[in-house]
């Protein structure tokens, strides 16, 4: 639960804390949590002009055409920009304030999508742009088909 | 532009604090929806509609406007409550535009607020338009988001840190001589170049803060408006759209609808140097340094070159370039109500009532917008005559 | 970089999966001086405050700054004895994620005298089947009040 000052006196503040359960649909996007399970990532091509995108779309955002063709992107991907959070911020799924370790990265895939990603690499300066980052992904019987299944990129 | 022509009448604000312990949300836009009937010399009873503008998960109210309308007297009034994360306030202005311009309300009351010391910090699951299941593992805020911009820009600009920093104090010399900014700090490019990193280039002061506050617009249809105000402030235009892609920022860190909005609405104007052709400049910027790229979007800069305008001094309330005289979004913002708060700004300028930090000379025409998510913007074109 | 392996997406389920996933909030709520008089009415002497508008002359409770019907700002305390008349109620008998009581229990709306508005409450001291509109109730405050609307702990019928 996040913690925060606790106000002394309800006739002034008072806080009500809450958890609330859902329970989301991914729909389309089940067959990209189902490659993550299997340490792949996969995504949906544009008729149109070609492009990828990822996470996968069921219509593409500026062509308005249905995306039924699916492409493999690989496991490696180019360093397109790098930063590093320096102070404590909430994770939402937990309600915690910490401490973030490893810098974000921004990667073109092999297939030509983009994604985020965490990097191994916790030294900026070596985070150079164009550099050639792989996957690395948890083991099978622990991925959850999310995004963190791959634990962080690093460099090769 | 079909449809009836419109001014804003009457325009309120609250004094921008961190904290207000001594009303709670409801009495605080009530405060904003008196300071506006009173600059337009209406009352409550002159409304025939009500547009609301809060971004719910800041301050933890759900259908909130259930609660407020009657609190600010707007019982068996028509309208609803508009809700867009960042542009949440913008959007709520086009509405009350447009409810105005349909010719079946005579005068429209805008207001937005948020009460943000009563966040609890993780607010808005769905980081502000990305899915919220593949991006919810990223700590994904607008700090993140405008480091992420700020290093590209700087990047393919070439400019230095301390760049940054100069637009930081613009901001702040701004703030200063306007009596409703909340931060007003006395920054030197020193004390912004030696301040805390949050996730580089960004420091904690060139993020915005979080505010307490409420702001309101008075709306009417042409005859009306003429009838109410000695001093209209015509709606000339306005644009919103989505982007496509930069769904985690990944696909592309500089996507923005801010350009793309301006050549729209400059395309339908008649705008041709908008430089010249507008006067007065209210740009939503979620950090200090995303003016840089800002001023080159809405064609007062060239591509890439902004920060080089900073470093020649020729940005300010008596300069040049007079850019967000009020001191922005970095001074002041309650989220769901900061652009209502640019919208109230342009139409001070535009009437030559911003006090201490009006921009002199004639202000024929004031650009406003609001900003949200992962790059969405609205745009407001106010014109001083028809 | 090397041309990516081409493999075929034809192995990969298309099965629709759910996900669970759970949202944590601690937001505050802020009171305001209006709503810290009224509370302070009601821990330290045990008595409910209405406020009146200047211009309609109607009487709130709870109280708030400006009058729904007039927006007139409002500053004119009214006290009232508590007593009132309960015009509706119902009875909770269902249990759901972050309920004030364990069911059954029962609250309603009591018209209380002096005042212009219904207050929203619980109903105590009487047998949930014999709660009837039109009943005359009274407050029941506790002992060790705290600042809150919950220091009073139901209304029940008078006598």
């Amino acid at each position: 639960m996040l913690k925060k000052e606790e106000p002394q006196d309800p006739s002034v503040a008072f806080r009500y804390p809450r958890v609330i359960p859902y329970k989301h649909s991914l729909g389309y996007q089940s067959k990209f949590a189902h490659a993550l399970k299997m340490g792949r990532i996969i995504a949906t091509k544009c008729p149109v002009d070609g492009r990828c995108t990822v996470p996968p779309r069921i219509v593409c955002p500026m062509h308005h055409v249905r995306q039924t063709e699916w492409v493999d992107q690989g496991q490696r991907g180019k360093l397109l920009s790098a930063f590093k959070i320096n102070f404590p911020m909430f994770d939402s799924r937990t309600g915690e304030l910490k401490s973030w370790e490893y810098p974000i990265v921004a990667i073109e895939l092999e297939g030509g999508a983009r994604m985020d990603g965490w990097c191994a690499e916790t030294d900026t300066e070596k985070l150079k742009p164009g550099i050639i980052l792989e996957a690395v992904w948890r083991p099978a019987e622990e991925r959850k088909g999310r995004v963190d299944d791959i634990i962080y990129w690093k460099p090769v | 532009m079909t449809g009836e022509r419109i001014a804003i009448v009457g325009v309120g604000q609250t004094v921008h604090k961190s904290k207000r312990t001594d009303v709670n949300t409801a009495e605080l836009c009530a405060e904003a929806v008196e300071a506006a009937l009173a600059d337009a010399q209406l009352t409550i009873k002159d409304i025939d509609c009500v547009i609301l503008g809060s971004f719910e998960p800041a301050d933890g109210y759900s259908g909130p406007d259930k609660w407020i309308v009657p609190e600010i007297g707007c019982v068996g009034k028509a309208g609803f409550e508009m809700q867009n994360v960042g542009t949440t306030g913008a959007v709520a202005c086009a509405t009350a535009f447009n409810m105005a311009a349909s010719g079946l309300f005579e005068n429209v009351l805008c207001v937005a607020w948020q009460k943000m010391d009563e966040a609890a910090g993780a607010f808005g699951r769905g980081g502000g338009g990305a899915n919220e299941y593949w991006t919810g593992q990223f700590p994904m805020s607008p700090i993140t988001n405008f480091a992420r911009r700020t290093y590209d820009y700087m990047t393919r600009s070439g400019c230095t840190e301390e760049h940054l920093a100069m637009v930081r104090v613009k901001q702040d010399q701004c703030a200063q001589r306007n009596k409703n900014a909340q931060l007003k700090l006395g920054l030197t490019v020193e004390k912004v170049m030696g301040d805390f990193l949050l996730a580089w280039p960004i420091r904690r002061l060139h993020m915005c803060p979080t505010t307490a506050g409420s702001a309101a617009i008075v709306v009417c249809p042409e005859k009306r408006a003429k009838k109410v105000s000695m001093k209209p402030v015509w709606v000339e235009d306005w644009f919103t759209c989505h982007q496509g892609g930069a769904l985690t920022m990944a696909e592309d860190p500089q996507a923005s609808t801010l350009g793309y909005a301006c050549k729209k609405i400059y395309k339908r104007c008649g705008i041709t140097n908008p430089k010249k052709e507008i006067q007065a400049w209210e740009v939503y910027e979620p950090a200090s340094t995303a003016e840089l790229r800002w001023m080159e979007e809405v064609g007062v800069a060239e591509d890439y070159k902004a920060w080089k305008l900073f470093e020649q001094g020729k940005v300010g309330i008596e300069k040049e370039i007079p850019f967000n005289p009020s001191g922005g979004v970095t001074a002041t913002n309650p989220i769901g109500c900061t652009p209502v708060v640019r919208v109230v700004e342009a139409s001070l300028q535009v009437r030559g009532d911003a006090e201490e930090h009006q921009v002199p000379g004639t202000i024929n025409r004031a650009l406003a917008t609001g900003y949200g998510g992962q790059g969405e913007n609205v745009v407001f074109l106010l014109k001083k005559a028809l | 970089m090397t041309h990516h392996d081409k493999k075929g997406v034809a192995d990969i389920p298309e099965d629709p999966i759910i996900v669970e996933v759970q949202a944590h909030s601690n937001f505050l709520v802020t009171i305001g001086n209006t709503g810290h008089k009224f509370l302070s009415e009601i821990k330290d002497n045990k008595t409910i405050m209405g406020i009146k508008c200047p211009q309609c002359k109607k009487v709130y409770v709870p109280p708030r700054t400006h009058c729904p019907t007039c927006f007139a700002k409002m500053s004119e305390w009214v006290k009232l004895s508590g007593q009132g008349t309960l015009e509706t109620f119902t009875i909770v008998r269902y249990k759901e994620q972050y309920m004030p009581k364990e069911p059954p229990y029962a609250y309603g709306v009591i018209k209380l005298n002096g005042a212009d508005t219904g207050v929203v409450h619980f109903i105590g001291g009487i047998d949930l089947n014999k709660i009837k509109v039109g009943m005359k109730m009274e407050p029941v405050f506790k002992e060790q009040r705290e600042g809150s609307i919950l220091d009073i702990e139901y209304f029940k019928p008078v006598g």
